[in-house]
């Protein structure tokens, strides 16, 4: 008791002499919460280590997903990263992110661009800055062939398969507010969920339906129906207030499309000759 | 003088533990307080310069979070709170039930309820809870019927049910251990002079060792219920929308991360320390007749 005593006497001595002493000049105290401009530019960081991290998914087909065969990360996020790395003059470094997860690695600091199927969202601004949309998507529906559902309106009452984390989710119940919603934890859960009967349906952006339906053995059992009841523009995330970087990842993006990579990258994941066709009906923002 | 402070002392140790559910909170707000004004603000902030900049903001709880049915956080929060309460009151429920069961299987004599008894505890005590929840989910599909599967996947609450078999299933393993060492510590006489009195061996169990031997196993199964509690987390990742999930769709639709996770973590303690409470009052008044 007496020992508890004394102790607590001497904390509160220390904290009176801290409160007589003046505090120093307000300035180191005022930066340093703040999400103020890095103190290195990315640039510099990145020419310093010599290599651009990007994070990237790895299970996402066509976009970022392991190839069966060669055992590495490919797709067309991966590829627009290696291109963006190769104007650097850098090595490129991948690193894999969920959509959970995804702003966090940038904001901590992990990677130097985000190029993970990440739509560009107002809330999501707020936190992480975004590069002009490379590509433009919408969510639809994945269900087997011999389906009734045509339409969100044919959701009612219905479950439906969507993963964590994403804005599939919240957008197909500001659809059709009737369905039940079931959030996995990543695309191949949601889809085995689908193949076994528990949910009538798989939601998400009409892209990853489409590396979903192609990478199954039997892709013609399963269709994907209804209108885009979203519209998802992707951008590459990159860290809040530095408008260097940001600037050089749009140039970047514009030229690759001008000089006719960006479509050949398409023609690579998306053409007509991959299990995943979906005809381009878009194009980039381009600035004179 | 020295025996007043020793009166003094030992009336202050009876106020304390009478009034114990005020003076503890108490307590541990005033610490609370001593560590944020006097630690905080005065030490680290004016002699180490660190500051955490953070505006707590729970207004983000009435925003909207589906704006088709004015759905709210709150509202999404409240029902996940509902959820974890539903599936860890029917899971404890199986759970013990189930327990007992195979405790006293352990100790029959009959070998083959013995050997399926322990094959099964031992089976569900080293597999992760979260490889059993997907195991049940995904795993079981094979095995049912056709006819039956299109009924029971329609359901709204299939998730909801494979999760409470996981829990239940997975801590019957720890809480028929827990009552098998109960059993076990009373004397042997009792089971000898309950056969002597003409008692069949179930009857003996039922009517004279179980109860004493529940009085025992109580705070281990307090302990246990309070795993359950916390481990029925876990059913998120098979989609049911319990409290956990509940705050991680607020803190990714909104990044308010600290505001979800402090009254998360709030809830789970109450939760926990009510169950605790119950089962506590449910040993006091229940079984306080019971006497060796």
């Amino acid at each position: 008791m007496k020992k508890l005593f004394v102790i607590v006497l001497a904390l509160l001595m220390i904290g009176a002499v801290c409160a007589c002493e003046k505090a120093p000049a307000p300035a180191p105290t005022g930066d340093m919460g703040e999400t103020a401009a890095p103190a290195m530019s990315t640039i510099d960081k990145i020419k310093d280590a010599g290599k651009l991290v990007a994070g990237v998914k790895d299970s996402v087909v066509p976009f970022g997903f392991v190839d069966e065969k060669k055992r590495e990360l490919v797709g067309f996020d991966v590829d627009v990263c290696r291109y963006i790395a190769k104007k650097l003059k850098v090595k490129i470094e991948f690193k894999a992110v969920t959509s959970a997860n995804r702003i966090q690695m940038l904001t901590d600091g992990e990677v130097d661009i985000l190029a993970a199927t990440m739509t560009h969202k107002m809330e999501r601004d707020e936190v992480i800055d975004f590069s002009i949309t490379y590509f433009m998507d919408g969510q639809k529906l994945l269900v087997a062939k011999d389906s009734t559902i045509e339409s969100v309106a044919d959701l009612a009452g219905k479950k439906v398969g969507s993963v964590k984390g994403s804005t599939s989710e919240k957008n197909v119940k500001e659809a059709q507010p009737k369905c039940e919603v079931i959030s996995f934890e990543g695309y191949p859960e949601a889809f085995l969920a689908l193949k076994q009967g528990k949910v009538e349906a798989v939601t998400t952006d009409s892209v990853i339906l489409v590396g979903l339906k192609g990478s199954d053995e039997n892709p013609d059992d399963w269709k994907i129906v209804g209108e885009f009841f979203s519209s998802e523009p992707y951008g590459l995330g990159v860290p809040e207030n530095d408008s260097e970087w940001r600037d050089f990842v749009n140039f970047t993006l514009m030229e690759m499309w001008v000089e006719g990579d960006w479509q050949k990258i398409y023609n690579k994941w998306l053409g007509p000759d991959t299990n995943y066709y979906m005809p381009l009906s878009w194009q980039i923002e381009l600035w004179p | 003088m020295k025996r007043k402070i020793h009166d003094l002392k030992v009336e202050a140790s009876i106020f304390i533990e009478r009034h114990r559910f005020i003076v503890f909170p108490l307590v541990l707000i005033l610490i609370g307080l001593f560590c944020y004004f006097v630690l905080y603000e005065l030490l680290i902030v004016k002699v180490f310069n660190i500051e955490i900049k953070y505006e707590l903001n729970y207004a983000v709880y009435n925003t909207y979070y589906i704006k088709a049915t004015k759905l709210t956080y709150i509202q999404l929060y409240l029902s996940g709170v509902y959820t974890t309460i539903k599936i860890s009151l029917i899971s404890i429920v199986i759970a013990m039930s189930l327990g007992t069961l195979l405790a006293v299987f352990r100790l029959s004599r009959v070998k083959i309820l013995d050997i399926f008894a322990k094959a099964y505890i031992e089976f569900m005590r080293n597999t992760p809870l979260l490889i059993q929840i997907f195991f049940w989910y995904y795993g079981t599909d094979l095995l049912i019927p056709d006819f039956f599967k299109k009924w029971l996947y329609g359901q709204t609450s299939t998730e909801f049910a494979y999760g409470v078999i996981a829990l239940s299933i997975y801590t019957s393993a720890f809480i028929a251990e827990e009552i098998r060492a109960g059993i076990q510590s009373i004397p042997k006489e009792q089971m000898e002079a309950s056969r002597a009195q003409g008692l069949s061996f179930l009857q003996a169990m039922r009517l004279v060792i179980l109860p004493q031997a529940f009085r025992i196993v109580i705070p281990p199964l307090i302990s246990q219920s309070l795993n359950l509690t916390k481990n029925s987390s876990l059913v998120m990742a098979i989609g049911v929308v319990e409290l956990m999930a509940a705050s991680r769709f607020l803190y990714e639709g909104t990044y308010r991360v600290f505001e979800a996770l402090t009254v998360t973590t709030v809830i789970y303690l109450s939760l926990s320390l009510l169950i605790s409470f119950s089962i506590n009052q449910y040993n006091r008044y229940f079984l306080k007749y019971i006497r060796y």
